[in-house]
């Protein structure tokens, strides 16, 4: 791959990124189910890890990585680290353990979500912000209603994969 | 995982934790003003927000016009019956007041003073993206003079919360919900003293709870909560909502009331930043 096939094929997925990063900052936070509003972002990096492998998870989960930090309320760098490692780990899954389709990458989603917020609950835990079935119930419904746009979130991402150069050599 | 290591995978996971590093590193220094990637995304996000902002609020009001005409005639015909009671009551007011400064003048007493001269109005462009956390970004920063834990109020004088964050042109505040919120309040009718605060469980709810509160306190429901103003840090009289219940904890040996807030943190478009003030009570 030419290192403008390169650029060419990450813009598309950092354009992509677009409808995702502004239905969840401008549009499904503005009507929340059971009190709760879905996490599109993380699901963006997983989506495109499950595509594209370890490195290119890696890669494209630290983009959206910085992005949650500079757009979420109160960054501390934890969503650069996590949605790069899962970007790392999802990609992995899928090249050894799932197969790179939609059950895979709901599967993927799912650990993904989990740890995303098994850091959350250990954090609130430890500063005593609340009790353990209070975050579990957050948690609960966080992640079930995001749970529902994998699908479309996949689909995206799998319509650009496949418009764009296949091999990632960095 | 060959490919990850042969094909600089390393190298990314090496960026990333430096970039997590230098972002909790810069935000622990900087306390409350925007890190340079947050405060560079949100002064190219601003426009993007205020637009998207004006769009959906126009959408809300058409909607409104269209479909909840029978709501807006029966809340006008009660405004128009509490606005006479409150008229009524109006005129018991000036007597009172004109006997208390009466009083005042007698005891050779400070007059009370209560201004905000410096107010900034601000535009609601965006809401909380997080379900751990509850926030609004407003249309103004720094360079209107916001600066962190100044508060914020509706157009009622109501509470809406606390700025947390601040970037050149967008400032994010806590809203009163927030777990993380701690402040004085003050029960209207009997004058006790309690702390304001958030909580993971009621913020779901749009609720916060008045804990620590004042032995034998006989709350009912209805009774209105202000800000105390002790610290000195918000100031006092700032209406942050009504009691709904009173409830015991967990170890069942305290109680705490949950509060509503008088504020639609749902609907609101445009808010008030008091960036000073000065109270003589």
């Amino acid at each position: 791959m030419t290192r403008q096939d390169f650029l060419i094929k990450w813009g598309v997925y950092a354009l992509a990124l677009l409808p995702v990063w502004f239905c969840e900052v401008f549009l499904l936070n503005r009507f929340p189910l059971f009190g709760v509003a879905p996490m599109l972002l993380p699901l963006a990096a997983i989506a495109v890890a499950v595509l594209e492998g370890t490195v290119a998870g890696a890669g494209f989960g630290l983009g959206v990585g910085i992005l949650c930090d500079a757009v979420y309320f109160n960054p501390d760098g934890a969503m650069t680290v996590g949605l790069c490692l899962l970007g790392v780990g999802a990609g992995a899954l899928s090249q050894y353990v799932v197969r790179q389709n939609l059950v895979g990458c709901l599967l993927c989603s799912l650990l993904a979500l989990a740890c995303i917020d098994g850091v959350r609950i250990l954090a609130n835990l430890l500063t005593g912000a609340a009790a353990l079935p209070v975050l579990l119930s957050l948690a609960g419904r966080e992640i079930a209603w995001s749970m529902v746009f994998v699908l479309p979130v996949y689909a995206l991402f799998l319509w650009v994969f496949r418009r764009v150069p296949k091999k990632t050599v960095l | 995982m060959k490919d990850f290591f042969r094909h600089n995978g390393i190298l990314i996971l090496i960026a990333a934790i430096l970039v997590a590093l230098i972002t909790a590193v810069v935000s622990m220094l900087l306390g409350g003003i925007a890190n340079p990637f947050a405060n560079l995304a949100g002064i190219i996000s601003t426009p993007v927000r205020n637009g998207i902002s004006a769009v959906t609020n126009w959408v809300e009001e058409r909607y409104s016009d269209a479909f909840e005409q029978e709501q807006l005639k029966d809340e006008l015909e009660a405004l128009k019956q509490e606005n006479a009671e409150l008229k009524a009551k109006e005129r018991e007011y000036d007597a009172a007041l004109q006997e208390n400064e009466r009083l005042r003048n007698a005891l050779d007493l400070r007059p009370k003073e209560r201004s905000f001269d410096q107010l900034e109005s601000a535009m609601v462009t965006a809401r909380s993206t997080s379900n751990w956390e509850s926030s609004i970004t407003l249309s103004k920063g720094s360079s209107m003079g916001i600066e962190v834990d100044d508060c914020v109020v509706d157009e009622y004088w109501n509470l809406v919360g606390v700025v947390a964050e601040v970037g050149e042109n967008w400032c994010t505040v806590r809203t009163l919900i927030d777990a993380n919120i701690e402040m004085g309040g003050q029960l209207v009718r009997t004058g006790g003293a309690a702390i304001l605060e958030g909580d993971l469980a009621l913020m779901g709810e749009g609720k916060l709870k008045l804990s620590y509160l004042p032995e034998n306190s006989q709350l009912m429901s209805g009774d209105l909560v202000i800000t105390s103003g002790r610290g000195g840090v918000y100031p006092s009289g700032l209406v942050a909502g009504h009691v709904e219940e009173v409830r015991t904890d967990a170890s069942g040996m305290t109680e705490y009331a949950v509060i509503v807030p008088e504020t639609d943190l749902d609907n609101l478009q445009q808010v008030l930043v008091i960036k000073d003030f000065n109270i003589v009570e």
